[in-house]
């Protein structure tokens, strides 16, 4: 009897599963037949949590609503960490959001791939006025195959972020601009009984950033950009920037406990480890100033707050002012109209919308219209490193995509503990392009 | 089956579910009421059963399944999976140095947990069964532990054990600072640092069951024990323990099956990425890492079918060599 009931049981579930499996393997998405006038509801998700920021948003929204006639806009803000999953699963089952968040490199390429992307080539975003205000390079790095994927909002240049007071009572007058400078300015805060950088090893990527800046002046950006492509890292420059982190970990200048110390969460985080002045510096991109602004005692700005570009190492192929950084923008999903999608986030990104964004982000503006509303010292170095650059990468983890980005993350721990040499890192980066 | 019957004395048959006897029309019945009952008994199951079923399927059925198909697959997660590799991530699963790492520290945990926490376990509940003044504030602030959430525990542990924290701030002042490590990071401590949070946290569920287990001893044994002349700890050998194995067993698969999922105590101490080097990798964090982190999905999806089918043989195994004896007495009674 018991027998019989479960063989039934069993022919239900494979039924169900057999369903499910064909339901999930549905076509990709059809265009959207929008024509203009037509009631629509424009679907946005983004990773703004922030008061500040839902706010811009908003005011954004209604500015377009009051001129789309028969149009409303529907946005929903997730929290950043949850954003990627929800927005695959969305992806995945026919029921994405219009217009979402992009964070380009790998994982775009696989949305394309997917054919989850719809072409902005031709659009109100992909206008040559505009595309003259934010920068053309900005949109070649959302281009793939001639297609534009996504809308450039913002650039996140990283460089090392420091505290003056700190660097004072040091005496450290000048800030370092080689890496042997670094090194000095390393010693003169032990002396002072000062721990020189903040490390949050435990999320990987903030002890992999000083793998990809050594990287980044190691290596030349023909290079880097051939990598991009080819996951080849013969080329000995990248060796060269292990052994650079390895020499720097030899200097012993982290954090007690780095590996098990997070970057953002909490006063013993290494941001918070700025914030209180427990640190003097630390490598970041450019939310730094926020993210220690929400660990500082009171929860105001860090008065002493200071910025530098990646010092210049001996000999390196990289050009002292290349840059590396997050840049981020927004797709719209396949299905998505066309028309009112470029007109969206051709609003985002006007001048007036790009000013306010700097109010409420505190990231510098893309637009070069709007680059003078810029006060903070440090965000007026990165727009003039910005405007001198002569590469600007994103980061490597991701340009190589989940997969080898992942690997040359925790590959870089591995180095900081000595449980991998140069050598071995080369070989494990290697090894992940390789099952590609 | 006989309790059922007796608890449904006084319902008319039609109800009676579970029981054998209603699978057997009674002579003398008409067959348009036999199939009714049977429509009747049939619906039943389904309005009671039915929703659970629905999502047992869904979410734990159909999943399984799933994952048994991107396994084959080299998949991104976006988009329906296209590129079908056959083998290859099982290949590789079964070749990759990190992988088998993580199945060494499951082991290690897998054996640690049985020979700490079993003997100290009994130890406590033999202690714990004598009668003694707070022994129900004792018994409740053993427990305590294994009420906590994970993640609460995971997080005071990793504040207290980092290097600067509390645990290494106390051996500083108590002029001990020569004992005090970095308990979270060192290759050659980490996982030892694990066990005893694993220990701390479980060890009251074991010494639950066992009291659960003392209590079923009947004092009459230990009378005549005592009464022809054993003393406690011959007492505690002869009769004790053996009478206490079915629980002894029971408790041991519990934490055979624990040890092979150990994941969020692991995940939130160290992270997905320092777990590897601290020696603390374990075959769940080993599938998140590999899987959704790296968006290999298809990876993973492999990853989970190992685990599954590893827990799979182990449970297999033990229910046969070890559990028999218990579980036949149980069923057969229960069945017949």
């Amino acid at each position: 009897m018991t027998g019989k009931y479960r063989s039934r049981t069993l022919g239900v579930a494979g039924t169900m599963a057999a369903a499910l499996v064909l339901s999930a393997c549905s076509e990709a998405p059809e265009a959207s037949d929008y024509k203009e006038g037509d009631p629509h509801t424009l679907t946005v998700w983004t990773n703004y949590t922030g008061e500040a920021g839902l706010a811009w948003f908003d005011s954004v929204a209604q500015e377009f609503e009051s001129s789309h006639d028969n149009v409303t806009v529907k946005a929903q803000h997730i929290q950043n960490e949850e954003l990627d999953g929800k927005l695959q699963t969305a992806l995945n089952s026919g029921d994405a959001p219009d217009i979402f968040l992009q964070r380009g490199g790998g994982k775009m390429r696989d949305m394309f791939e997917a054919k989850q992307l719809l072409d902005l080539t031709g659009s109100a975003v992909d206008s040559p006025e505009l595309r003259d205000k934010l920068g053309d390079a900005t949109y070649e790095a959302l281009t793939v195959d001639g297609k534009l994927l996504a809308a450039p909002q913002l650039v996140q240049p990283g460089g090392i972020w420091y505290s003056k007071d700190l660097f004072t009572t040091a005496g450290i007058t000048e800030v370092p601009t080689t890496v042997d400078e670094l090194a000095a300015a390393i010693d003169k805060l032990k002396g002072a009984g000062i721990t020189p950088i903040a490390l949050g090893g435990k999320d990987a990527w903030p002890a992999a950033h000083w793998y990809y800046f050594f990287a980044l002046r190691e290596c030349s950006a023909d290079t880097l950009e051939a990598t991009n492509q080819s996951l080849d890292f013969a080329d000995p420059c990248y060796e060269k920037a292990a052994k650079d982190v390895v020499d720097l970990a030899a200097l012993e200048p982290f954090n007690e406990g780095f590996l098990n110390t997070s970057a953002q969460q909490g006063a013993s985080s290494s941001a918070g480890l700025l914030a209180n002045h427990k640190a003097a510096m630390e490598l970041m991109g450019n939310w730094e100033p926020g993210v220690v602004k929400d660990l500082t005692p009171n929860k105001q700005p860090l008065p002493d707050l200071g910025w530098f570009p990646f010092p210049q190492v001996a000999s390196g192929q990289g050009d002292a002012n290349a840059l590396m950084g997050g840049k981020g923008g927004f797709s719209c999903s396949a299905s998505a109209p066309k028309k009112l999608c470029g007109e969206f986030l051709a609003m985002m990104n006007s001048e007036k919308n790009q000013e306010s964004f700097y109010t409420a982000f505190g990231s510098i503006p893309l637009h070069v219209d709007a680059q003078d509303v810029v006060k903070n010292e440090y965000d007026k170095q990165m727009i003039e490193a910005l405007n001198d650059a002569t590469y600007v990468s994103d980061f490597l983890d991701t340009n190589y995509g989940q997969k080898v980005g992942t690997v040359l993350n925790q590959s870089v721990v591995e180095l900081l503990t000595g449980a991998t040499d140069p050598a071995g890192f080369v070989t494990a980066i290697t090894e992940a392009a390789d099952r590609n | 089956m006989e309790t059922a019957a007796h608890v449904n004395r006084d319902v008319p048959d039609s109800v009676r579910t579970g029981a054998g006897a209603a699978e057997a029309p009674a002579p003398g019945r008409g067959r348009a009421r036999s199939r009714r009952v049977r429509w009747r008994r049939w619906a039943e199951i389904a309005l009671l059963a039915g929703p659970g079923v629905v999502v047992f399927v869904t979410f734990v059925i159909v999943p399984v399944f799933l994952a048994g198909y991107y396994g084959f697959f080299e998949w991104t997660g976006y988009g329906i999976p296209t590129e079908f590799v056959g083998l290859r991530n099982y290949e590789l699963i079964l070749t990759d140095d990190a992988f088998l790492e993580a199945l060494s520290h499951n082991g290690f945990i897998l054996v640690m947990s049985l020979v700490l926490q079993g003997p100290l376990a009994i130890g406590i509940a033999l202690l714990l069964n004598r009668r003694m003044r707070g022994r129900s504030l004792i018994r409740v602030l053993i427990f305590v532990p294994y009420v906590l959430s994970e993640v609460i525990v995971a997080i005071g542990f990793s504040l207290m054990l980092h290097p600067t924290g509390a645990v290494n701030d106390m051996l500083d002042r108590l002029g001990l600072s020569g004992v005090a490590a970095d308990w979270l990071a060192d290759p050659d401590i980490a996982i030892w640092s694990l066990m005893m949070i694993l220990v701390w946290k479980y060890i009251g569920f074991a010494v639950i069951l066992m009291l659960a287990g003392l209590q079923g001893i009947p004092d009459e044994l230990r009378e005549a024990a005592a009464i022809d002349g054993a003393s406690y700890w011959q007492t505690q050998w002869h009769i004790t323990l053996p009478l206490l194995g079915p629980t002894i067993r029971i408790w041991a698969f519990l934490s055979i099956i624990g040890s092979l999922q150990v994941f969020d105590l692991v995940f939130v101490i160290w992270g997905q990425y320092v777990a590897d080097t601290a020696g603390t990798s374990t075959m769940a964090t080993y599938m998140v890492a590999n899987g959704r982190t790296s968006g290999e999905y298809g990876y993973g999806s492999a990853v989970a079918v190992v685990i599954f089918l590893i827990s799979l043989v182990i449970a297999l195994v033990y229910q046969r060599f070890v559990l028999r004896r218990d579980t036949e007495g149980a069923l057969t009674e229960g069945v017949a």
